[in-house]
């Protein structure tokens, strides 16, 4: 029997607002705790939710990049389960209108594009950290409150690999329209995987399992795999798998049960009526849209279209935008894209690695890169120069006055050259004799010695033919 | 007493006779919660201006209002030892205005409620009978200002929980429109139900008072952008040519001669003023529903409302050995049989198998109901009723069960105001055998000054203005 994947994902993307989705107390990560909350958070009575105009900004802005449709009329639902981490006792949520519907994104893995469709986008709050310890439970009420958005795919994905691949678009895509910091390893972008196998070839779902909390995109394809290795020697053994809730433990590399799903529990999702529906500005929606940044995909085909770029190094850009976004700007000050981009991927990366830098923090600016570029393009430095000179500019330095004091200019001038060259010809008649009798060696001994003479600074390429050149005249 | 006579008096004088007199009266009408230490309040008067409109004028919150660093129970032992960390926003309203505000007032239960029989400091009487219930929700606010403790009382209406006890105490109690007045702060019935409410001993003092109400609010999404008139100002007596609709659905259940011959008699001499009398019925199906649709929205939003009421962060906690066990011993400990019994039936009503034919069904006969009452209003510039069937119930009738069922209409109409958010006046007509009865209008949304015109015709009319029980101590 052989089996068919089928996967859906589900994210949870924290917005990078700067006040909460429905109160005014700030968004904060790794502040001490209950520190950034108010009495809306905490669910104190009589407390009302305000909506955060800018997180459904940003809402608008992933609808859009993924696709979807937008719902001109904002509406919000409650979803009541008691728990110490939700102090209203309920969550406010989209569940009947989301403000996003019918997207898609596009991956690609070993070379084949795919679709995957987007169900939906919602918009909601978070709920409440808790900490277990021996004594109790700790709540820090700072991340209550704080807007998401839930992204849920339809079940499209046929592989971990695919699975993957979906997950990094979008967390590349969210990270490019600056909606989310999408850093799944502090949680604001979490990931939960829904898993069932079928018989190739059947039209009927089987049961599915969600695996929850997986922390990195590595994780999800070796959660995925090691799910489905778990779930066909399951069905293989002709038993069957139950509906439940696992989480990926990565010392043993396998998937474990958290809960059994025993009936599911009733939400009682009905309009928040605290919040009437509000009408959406269409030309605010417009706006929105028109000035969305440009997102990888297009600006991948840029780079190959119109920089001419190989696939690689346009993907080995587009993955990092920080890097992508420095090399645009390298090319407001020279157009040698594809020597730009040798420089920022292999040189600027490897530099910034060796000083353990972030991106962000590169000291490097645009300017100088592009003029050092320009430079080696015009022979006034010689490449090798030019790592002498990138040094330099790492340290934030201009590279016309790097060259100036140290004295690095390439000598291209014909007639300074001339006069060098015919000093060293008549200073080596020997060679003159080598070379006519047919000893081409001669040609780089004398090349070395108008190098020595000029101090490395004569251009290489025409000191060696202005040799070759005055030989034939000797 | 009315703001404007108040005025002429001394300002700590009259805040501290307020207060005394709260005082007195509470072994009789058991209408307070908690007394104020005023003394703070009357020191920052210094930063108020005094043509502050409620310039060091004493007033009484209902006990669901929250006030920062002073207990908020809302009348639920849940919340006996609350005290909220922020002010509402009709708190700060007040305070900008120089009110000194004396007493958080007794209510029902987290306004579960048409007595104020059901509060956890017991029931509260009636001034003008204390063998009578003051009604409720806002039974103890009704009182305060019945009994000429102050001259303005905020309270909520979620069904009548004004103008019910409004009625019963023979003071002015109104509901301005949904939105009119920001709920932030307000300890929750039911969302889309809640006004804030108040009570005055005449309409001009409720003109007034709404002008320091009324407004926009951030924190509050369903707050209205709409301006705030100067009401007070523009109130203008003079009636002729405004047609009023007489609501023929409440007036023919009700059985009281007396009752009756009160609310035609000023009819006619509404009528003799200009006004254009007519009756209006609307469908009897839809007026049989008020009673039922209320009890589904108002419980279903309730118990969602107050999910929040776990023993987790504030309020009674109870042991147990695990958070569901917490969270249940406390809310069994900390509601009345009455409150569990209606989170019972919103919840069942909210279950995603009955929603449809429980919960939407209720909100889409709602709408209809609304849809009614706005036609008659295209037409009228107010529905005018009887607010109750007849004076005051007996504590005892009412603790009995022997009202329960007895006026479909006549005693649920009021509801009417809070389906559809518009503005709802209740006002004294009359007195049957030295108790209070009163009359009940319904304006346009937004139309509040279409109530405070008819209503100083009214009280021109009836002479009862600044009627205050006495109260033997």
């Amino acid at each position: 029997m052989s089996f068919e994947v089928v996967i859906g994902i589900e994210i949870h993307c924290e917005l990078k607002t700067k006040t909460k989705m429905f109160s005014s107390a700030p968004v904060s990560f790794g502040e001490k705790a209950n520190t950034c909350v108010n009495e809306i958070d905490l669910g104190h009575p009589g407390t009302l939710p305000a909506v955060n105009k800018h997180a459904v900004e940003l809402a608008i802005k992933a609808a859009s990049a993924l696709q979807c449709e937008i719902d001109p009329v904002l509406r919000f639902d409650r979803k009541n389960y008691y728990y110490s981490d939700l102090p209203k006792g309920y969550q406010i949520t989209q569940q009947f209108h989301p403000i996003g519907s019918h997207g898609q994104v596009s991956i690609e893995v070993e070379g084949i594009k795919k679709q995957i469709r987007i169900q939906r986008i919602h918009m909601e709050e978070d709920t409440a950290k808790q900490f277990h310890n021996d004594t109790g439970t700790l709540i820090d009420f700072n991340r209550a409150g704080t807007p998401l958005i839930e992204i849920v795919s339809e079940a499209d994905m046929r592989s971990g690999k695919e699975a993957a691949a979906y997950v990094e678009k979008l967390r590349t895509i969210l990270y490019y329209l600056g909606v989310s910091d999408v850093k799944m390893e502090e949680g604001s972008m979490r990931c939960d995987v829904n898993i069932s196998l079928r018989e190739k070839g059947a039209t009927t779902f089987g049961v599915k399992t969600e695996i929850k909390n997986l922390n990195s995109i590595s994780n999800v394809q070796k959660a995925i795999e090691a799910e489905v290795k778990r779930q066909s020697e399951i069905l293989l053994s002709g038993g069957t798998v139950e509906q439940e809730t696992r989480r990926y433990d990565e010392a043993q590399k396998d998937t474990v049960l958290m809960r059994k799903k025993v009936g599911s529990v009733d939400y009682k999702y009905f309009p928040d009526p605290n919040i009437t529906p509000i009408r959406v500005d269409a030309k605010w929606i417009q706006k929105i849209q028109e000035e969305l940044p440009e997102l990888p995909d297009a600006r991948k085909q840029r780079y190959m279209d119109t920089l001419g770029l190989s696939d690689y190094d346009a993907d080995v850009l587009v993955q990092n935008r920080e890097l992508s976004d420095f090399y645009d700007e390298v090319c407001e000050y020279c157009k040698e894209y594809k020597l730009i981009a040798n420089w920022v991927i292999t040189e600027l990366s490897a530099a910034l690695n060796k000083q353990n830098l972030k991106m962000q923090d590169n000291p490097c600016k645009a300017e100088h890169l592009g003029v050092m570029i320009n430079m080696v393009k015009a022979g006034e430095i010689s490449s090798k120069q030019a790592k002498t000179v990138f040094e330099e500019i790492m340290k934030g330095n201009d590279p016309k006055k790097v060259v100036e004091e140290k004295g690095m200019k390439q000598m291209s001038d014909a007639t300074e050259l001339l006069s060098i060259v015919s000093a060293v010809l008549d200073a080596n008649p020997q060679s003159i004799e080598d070379f006519k009798n047919g000893k081409d060696r001669a040609v780089g001994f004398l090349v070395g010695q108008v190098m020595k003479a000029s101090k490395g600074q004569a251009n290489p390429a025409m000191t060696n033919q202005m040799i070759q050149e005055e030989l034939k005249k000797r | 007493m009315n703001i404007q006579k108040l005025r002429e008096q001394d300002v700590r004088k009259r805040c501290e006779e307020a207060l005394a007199k709260a005082k007195e009266y509470q072994k009789e009408l058991n209408a307070v919660v908690t007394f104020y230490d005023i003394e703070e309040q009357l020191q920052n008067l210094k930063h108020i201006k005094e043509d502050a409109p409620l310039y060091g004028i004493p007033v009484v919150l209902k006990d669901n209002v929250s006030t920062k660093g002073i207990r908020t129970t809302a009348s639920s032992y849940m919340l006996d030892n609350y005290i909220p960390v922020y002010d509402a926003h009709i708190v700060e309203k007040l305070k900008q205005a120089g009110a000194i505000m004396i007493a958080k007032a007794s209510m029902d239960e987290l306004g579960m409620g048409g007595t104020n029989l059901n509060a956890h400091t017991g029931k509260v009487r009636n001034p003008w009978d204390s063998d009578r219930i003051s009604g409720g929700s806002s039974g103890g606010s009704a009182v305060l200002v019945a009994s000429d403790v102050v001259a303005l009382a905020i309270g909520s209406d979620t069904g009548d929980s004004v103008r019910k006890p409004a009625a019963f105490n023979g003071v002015v109690g109104i509901k301005p429109t949904y939105g009119r007045i920001s709920r932030y702060g307000m300890i929750p019935y039911a969302a889309s139900l809640d006004h804030v409410g108040y009570f005055t001993s005449e309409v001009k003092d409720a003109a007034l008072a709404l002008e320091v109400l009324a407004g926009r609010d951030d924190r509050d999404a369903t707050s209205s952008y709409e301006e705030v008139p100067a009401y007070s100002q523009n109130i203008d007596s003079d009636i002729k040519g405004k047609k009023i609709a007489v609501l023929d659905n409440v007036m023919d259940e009700i059985q009281d001669e007396q009752v009756k011959q009160n609310f035609y008699e000023l009819m006619q001499k509404l009528e003799k003023r200009g006004a254009i009398i007519e009756h209006v019925t609307f469908d009897d199906k839809l007026m049989q529903m008020l009673l039922p649709v209320y009890f589904i929205i108002a419980n279903a939003e309730a118990t969602s409302n107050h999910s929040n009421l776990d023993g987790i962060r504030f309020g009674l906690r109870e042991e147990g050995n695990t958070l569901e066990e917490i969270m249940i011993h406390s809310r069994t400990k900390g509601f009345s049989s009455n409150v569990r019994k209606r989170f019972i039936i919103g919840s069942y009503a909210l279950y995603t198998e009955n929603q449809d034919k429980i919960y939407k069904k209720a909100q889409q006969v709602r709408r209809l109901i609304v849809e009614e009452l706005k036609r008659t209003l295209d037409m009228y510039d107010v529905v005018i009723t009887c607010a109750a069937p007849g004076v005051a119930p007996t504590i005892k009738d009412c603790e009995n069960g022997k009202l329960s069922n007895q006026y479909q209409v006549a005693d649920n109409h009021m509801v009417l105001g809070n389906f559809s958010g518009y503005p709802s006046m209740t006002m004294p007509s009359g007195y049957i055998n030295g108790l209070p009865i009163g009359v009940n209008m319904t304006a346009k949304p937004f139309d509040e000054q279409m109530l405070f015109n008819i209503g100083v015709a009214i009280e021109e009319e009836t002479g009862i203005k600044n009627c205050c029980a006495e109260v033997k101590a």
